[in-house]
């Protein structure tokens, strides 16, 4: 699945400019050091981390998308770093939990 | 739904208090961020967790959830197994991720058809009166939560209504951390009357520059180190703010901070 149908089918706000791309599996953490030795290319990162160290934390291991998750309020300096790498992030209201009951519902594998 | 279930959905290995796991969870709640636990997360919750150290189980037992589960085969660490069984919480670990295990969980509850339960009622309490003074040192960060278990346990032993205990226990909590990641030291003061509870935490430190920018909701001056932990994601003074019934918070730069936060028991004036 790409980005821009896992959009429309949960209801995702796009925060950031990006390119469309695969996703392949799931990766939920809200640890940066976790996510940087675990999650893989081509994950969708789910996290209710906002600080601006996400992005090149996602750069690095090369993620697909990153949603934040419960509705956080986003700062404007971790939109920008994203814009700038062009990293996909993406926010909803729902919890982590709820979420993830959508993306099994849609089939996605994991990691 | 019942523990044992879950335990059962997530093939995971029992770390403490196996003799709890006919009890019954009302909701799951998947954080590495123990503020957001402490602010999102409802009572008899379970708890599914990336990070392994006591301070999620302190976070957990805030909460008021019934149990924690660690993923990735994580291993506890730091007396969180002891904690777990001091205080009535089922502690398990599975080799799953997070995702592999709210999916299997989520696979659980819709065969069930288990939904979330509505929160119980307030009681109010009468002719209770205590207090008590606790000092925390900032550089020990082994013991940071235990004086907010301290007050929540002799508040439960007065009889005070559950549902106020863990507004008092997050709000300490979120406070004590606040000692262990900007300050030197701290004294508290508990005050119980029949109308409210007081909890005044005076710590020598840096202070805050800006009161009014740290109360914001996302700002932190904490260091990733400190946020590894779960903490210093800029909900600490908001998460106390949204738990207490007044809040009062000075500061001077280079001297300290003093956070007096009061939880009624009967509204004044009714």
């Amino acid at each position: 699945m790409k980005i821009q149908e896992l959009i429309q089918n949960l209801g995702l706000k796009p925060l950031s400019r990006f390119e469309d791309r695969d996703i392949s599996g799931v990766f939920i953490s809200d640890m940066m050091s976790d996510a940087m030795a675990n999650a893989k290319s081509g994950n969708l990162w789910i996290t209710v981390q906002t600080h601006k160290s996400i992005i090149p934390a996602a750069n690095l291991v090369d993620v697909a998308a990153v949603i934040i998750t419960s509705g956080k309020t986003v700062p404007q300096d971790t939109v920008e770093l994203a814009d700038r790498h062009a990293i996909a992030l993406l926010s909803t209201d729902q919890p982590t939990f709820d979420l993830i009951g959508k993306l099994y519902g849609l089939g996605i594998a994991t990691s | 739904m019942k523990i044992e279930a879950i335990r059962d959905s997530l093939k995971a290995s029992v770390l403490a208090r196996e003799d709890l796991l006919g009890a019954e969870v009302e909701d799951i709640y998947a954080s590495d961020l123990m503020s957001d636990v402490l602010a999102f997360g409802l009572p008899n919750s379970l708890l599914l967790t990336g990070l392994a150290s006591q301070q999620s189980l302190i976070s957990a037992h805030m909460a008021e959830f019934k149990a924690v589960v660690l993923l990735r085969g994580k291993r506890a660490k730091d007396g969180a197994e002891r904690f777990a069984t001091e205080h009535s919480m089922v502690l398990m670990s599975t080799r799953l991720d997070m995702y592999d295990a709210c999916v299997r969980i989520h696979a659980l509850r819709d065969g069930n058809g288990v939904q979330p339960k509505e929160l119980g009622t307030t009681q109010a309490v009468d002719n209770i009166l205590l207090q008590q003074k606790f000092q925390i040192e900032g550089n020990d960060f082994s013991k940071a939560g235990y004086v907010s278990t301290e007050v929540k346990s002799m508040l439960k032993k007065i009889g005070v209504d559950p549902v106020l205990i863990r507004s008092v226990a997050i709000s300490c909590y979120e406070a004590e951390m606040n000692v262990f990641m900007h300050a030197l030291r701290a004294k508290v003061d508990l005050t119980v009357t029949p109308r409210l509870i007081e909890v005044m935490l005076t710590d020598e430190g840096k202070g805050i520059p800006d009161v009014e920018q740290a109360m914001q909701e996302g700002f932190t001056t904490a260091t990733d180190d400190q946020r590894a932990l779960g903490f210093g994601s800029g909900l600490g003074l908001p998460n106390i703010k949204r738990n207490t019934d007044e809040l009062q918070v000075t500061s001077e730069v280079g001297k300290g901070t003093t956070l007096v936060m009061r939880f009624f028991l009967q509204r004044p004036g009714s």
